[in-house]
């Protein structure tokens, strides 16, 4: 990805792209101060990931048990966090706690600069960049990996198979076998144990372990009985907020989008777009959604990917692809997601681009609408979250999903989770699934 | 012999530290900018013949060892018994009263969900269990990050030992209440709308947060805890909370303690070596001393230092110290008592919430964020008259109000312009609630943050001297590494509500950092 453009409401922008010499001389255009901090900020944040990598590929040690190894892991997270220097620490302990905007105010003073970089706090999360706890996410710029994952999330078929193909392949090619149309009716277990699944065209199949990469809900509350499990991790797993927040509107153009700021045609319409032109703008975003609306202008994240890859498009036409936010999954009573707000939550999206870009509205050949709903629909994400499951404090680490059930394994035997839903979460490609992988490796060993 | 002390603000915490010194022999003097000492802990009068409290409406409750270890009783000091948590209003008739007594309290809440009343006491129970676990690090100093000490790893030890006999249970739900919002902690046992908000206000009460904010569970278990660290019964001072600050002032003086009021610090003097060497006042004179204990809040106490005697780091981070004060006073002199439906006088003489169910507060709160006051506020009212009938003419009535979001910062006019909109707004809220309250109003006082800090000193006028957010407690009150009382400038020490373990005028910070200035001799 070639950086971010964010236009901004005086009419300039602000472009960063992955060239830090470059960006320090764009931030200074706006503010000297801020230039200044971004290297510090910069070499802060490479601190916290050094420390926070570890940590995302560990098993969750159960703080509860009296198991010395988890203990023993608990004390080592310690030791290093008191090797840290004086200032990594305090930064460590305020990301994890602070608000993205509280977290920005202490180095930077510009305010779409802040707005851009906290927006990546609240993705996939039903708060707003001013609530405690979504400082953390910043954090997983600077490890690598989050910008494409949340990028090439839902993106239309043609465009983002790359990723799960090479997966798919792999596992093939180690002797996998993989089914598709193949949706899952139910876990069978026996004598508390699970010993297969049934897919919904009757189709039994029978195995040692079962593990799966859906969410609580349907894990435990569709796919098994409820007197399978003991009530009080129902009760939690009931008690799991999803909460989806965001939507998505993917576009078929006739031609590029022409933003008033920055006019034509050019490399900055290669990266990605961000429509968070202030940290107000944002945060309005969310105080509607918090009260069971979509946002009228909510803030969007745009690629347009055939502009890297032209066969995604026929020649001189382009898609875009839009993730929006917030969509509630949850409407004020009485409202619900019908086509008549699906199609209006659309146009709130056009209208909140066309702000910067006039000429979109025009160029639209074609439309698709997600809303959170649909997305549960399509995807089996419950409520449309794309976490599968909220990523907040209360809920991550040994807490996640379900407290004291952190470490894959589920109160039925033999059966596993793997998705988002477990540690590390959403967002980090791949990282629950190796974490379960080894789980059930080590279960297997005994 | 060891070096005199001064004592910066004659605070609640100021006062406690004070007098714990002067009973260990040390030489104290206090200095009070103004004309009381008391600090928040006051009781004036509005209207002839009525007394206001002025500042906080209630106190701590008083830490119990603060209490018995300054003989308070003995200075005068008798508490009103309060036997209710408080009194939720929805403006529609509707009353839930949480009495001390679950029983009680369980009938209260049936007439509204029989589930709420079945589910109370065990959330009573889950609250008393966690709070317990909570106090037991409030009376300690906490633990130095770097190099924990013997005793400090003993006592970590036992609060460790605190939580994991809490059981599996109680544990988890103590990791997680901490981190989340309380409009869904609360809803997870209680599913009446004026009984989640009036409980969801522990969460947000002086803070900048609202009640869908992750991290007011943590303030909520805070209050909890709170609660339980000190004397219940030592909640409503009679004659008001000024008869706080004047037992304490006795207290004080009869320990030797010397009082100078009408004066304020203007400096905290160091010495080229970087220690500190005395304070100058605001009349032009010096006290000089090696030892200085401020019992102003951390922001105000490092702007009167040399910033060139403060580590850079220090100073940043000191900067940026979140003292975001969002808590507006009304107080008013009533000719009669206001008539509130559906609830009896005893209910009256309660803590009042007001609020018809959480979004509402969280509509309040909304406000705040764009630099507006909340045109329809959180309120909590008293009417201390109820319980004290001294404290107005006969068959009169006082009332005081916390009104919740009034930002210190307005983006569009000041507070000099603004005030009177303010009251305009609590009085139209109030009127909801309690019909036809205005016509008997005698006299009517507002104050907004700027007004608190202003009048008091305190940073951002923030009632706690600083926010109670997860970055900003315990071993990083004010700030990491920072929370033994001490300052990066050797004999200058802080003792107020912004260090451990803080919250509304307890005393226990003031004690804690006698305990700790004592120890270094």
């Amino acid at each position: 990805l070639d950086g971010t453009l964010t236009p901004m409401e005086s009419g300039d922008y602000l472009w960063r792209v992955n060239d830090h010499s470059k960006t320090r001389r764009e931030i200074a255009r706006h503010s000297q101060k801020d230039a200044d901090a971004y290297d510090d900020y910069g070499m802060a944040m490479v601190e916290m990931g050094r420390f926070a990598k570890p940590i995302l590929a560990m098993t969750p040690p159960d703080p509860m048990s009296l198991d010395p190894r988890g203990l023993l892991e608990l004390l080592s997270i310690g030791k290093r966090f008191r090797n840290m220097r004086y200032h990594d620490k305090v930064n460590q302990v305020q990301l994890l706690t602070m608000s993205a905007v509280d977290f920005l105010d202490q180095w930077f003073e510009t305010d779409a600069l802040k707005a851009t970089m906290s927006a990546s706090g609240i993705i996939g999360t039903f708060l707003g960049v001013r609530s405690p706890g979504t400082a953390y996410v910043l954090l997983h710029h600077y490890m690598g990996e989050i910008d494409g994952a949340f990028r090439s999330w839902g993106l239309s078929r043609g465009g983002t198979g790359s990723v799960s193909n090479a997966i798919a392949g792999a596992a093939r090619k180690f002797g996998a076998e993989i089914r598709t149309d193949a949706p899952v009716a139910k876990i069978l277990t026996r004598g508390g144990r699970a010993t297969g699944v049934v897919l919904a065209n009757g189709d039994e199949i029978l195995a040692d372990v079962v593990v799966s990469s859906v969410d609580p809900r349907l894990t435990f509350e569709r796919f098994l009985e409820p007197k399978e499990l003991p009530d009080e991790f129902l009760e939690a797993v009931r008690r799991y907020k999803y909460r989806g927040s965001s939507g998505k509107v993917n576009l078929a153009l006739d031609a590029l989008p022409d933003f008033t700021c920055l006019p034509g045609r050019g490399e900055h319409l290669r990266g990605a777009i961000s429509i968070s032109p202030s940290i107000d703008y944002m945060e309005r975003a969310y105080d509607e959604a918090k009260h069971g609306a979509f946002s009228s202008r909510p803030y969007i994240d745009m690629v347009i990917p055939s502009l890297t890859d032209a066969s995604l498009a026929p020649p001189g036409k382009h898609v875009m692809s839009c993730f929006v936010q917030y969509a509630p999954y949850h409407l004020q009573p009485g409202d619900v997601w019908d086509d008549a707000r699906r199609e209006a939550f659309g146009d709130a999206v056009i209208d909140a681009i066309a702000v910067h870009a006039p000429n979109i509205r025009n160029i639209i050949r074609h439309r698709q609408v997600l809303t959170p709903l649909d997305i549960e629909r399509d995807f089996g994400l419950s409520e449309g979250n794309i976490f599968q499951g909220e990523l907040s404090l209360e809920q991550l680490f040994f807490l996640r999903p379900v407290p004291g059930w952190a470490q894959y394994a589920t109160p039925v035997e033999k059966l596993y989770l793997c998705g988002s839903a477990t540690h590390p979460g959403g967002g980090i490609m791949g990282a629950p699934g190796q974490n379960a992988a080894v789980r059930v490796l080590k279960d297997f060993r005994k | 012999m060891s070096a005199p002390v001064v004592v910066i603000g004659g605070g609640v915490n100021g006062l406690v530290c004070a007098t714990l010194l002067a009973r260990a022999k040390r030489r104290v003097t206090v200095v009070e900018r103004r004309a009381e000492v008391g600090g928040a802990a006051v009781t004036r009068e509005l209207a002839p013949g009525f007394l206001v409290p002025s500042g906080a409406h209630s106190v701590g409750p008083l830490r119990a060892d603060v209490a018995r270890d300054l003989r308070l009783g003995e200075h005068g000091l008798e508490f009103a018994p309060g036997n209710a948590w408080f009194t939720a209003l929805d403006g529609r008739g509707h009353t839930v009263t949480l009495w001390h007594d679950l029983a009680r309290a369980a009938t209260s809440l049936g007439a509204h969900s029989p589930k709420d009343a079945a589910a109370w006491p065990a959330f009573m129970q889950a609250r008393t269990k966690l709070g317990r676990v909570v106090a037991s690090v409030f009376g300690h100093t906490p633990p130095s990050v770097d190099a924990p000490s013997t005793p400090e790893l003993w006592r970590l030890f036992h609060t460790a030992r605190a939580f994991r006999a809490l059981g599996r249970a109680d544990g988890y739900r103590l990791l997680r209440w901490g981190p989340m919002p309380v409009a869904d902690l609360v809803a997870e046992h209680v599913e009446t709308p004026v009984v989640q908000a009036a409980l969801a206000a522990d969460g947000v009460f002086g803070s900048l947060l609202g009640p869908w904010s992750a991290g007011s569970g943590l303030l909520f278990l805070l209050h909890a805890a709170n609660d339980l660290a000190g004397n219940a019964a030592a909640t409503w001072p009679r004659g008001g909370p000024g008869a706080l600050a004047a037992a304490l002032r006795r207290a004080a003086e009869q320990a030797g303690v010397t009082i100078l009021t009408g004066t304020g610090v203007t400096e905290i003097l160091t010495g080229s070596n970087g220690k500190a060497t005395g304070v100058r006042l605001g009349d032009g004179r010096t006290l000089d001393t090696t030892v200085v204990v401020a019992g102003i809040d951390p922001k105000t106490t490092f702007a009167l230092c040399d910033p060139m005697a403060l580590p850079a780091e220090f100073r940043w981070r000191a900067g940026n110290y979140r003292t975001r004060g969002v808590l507006a006073k009304v107080n008013l002199a009533l000719s009669g008592l206001p008539v509130v439906p559906g609830a009896d006088r005893e209910q009256l003489a309660t803590r009042l919430r007001m609020a018809p169910d959480v979004d509402v507060m969280e509509r309040a709160f909304d406000h705040a964020k764009y630099g507006r006051y909340s045109p329809t506020p959180w309120l909590e009212a008293v009417i201390p008259t109820l319980v004290d009938p001294t404290l107005a003419p006969a068959g009169a009535h006082v009332m005081s109000i916390y009104a919740q979001y009034a930002p210190l910062t307005l983006r569009e006019g000041s507070w000099d312009t603004e005030r009177e909109g303010l009251l305009r707004a609590v009085l139209d809220t109030l009127d909801r609630y309690m019909p036809g309250v205005r016509s008997l109003i005698v006299e009517a006082e507002v104050m907004s943050p700027a007004d608190l800090e202003r009048e008091w000193g305190m940073a951002g006028g923030h009632i706690h001297h600083g926010e109670l957010a997860l970055d900003q407690l315990f071993t990083m009150r004010p700030l990491f590494g920072w929370s033994q009382y001490r300052t990066p400038i050797d004999g200058l020490w802080l003792c107020s509500a912004g260090t451990h373990p803080g919250l509304g005028l307890t005393g226990g910070s003031g004690a804690n950092a006698a305990r700790e200035i004592l120890r270094a001799g």
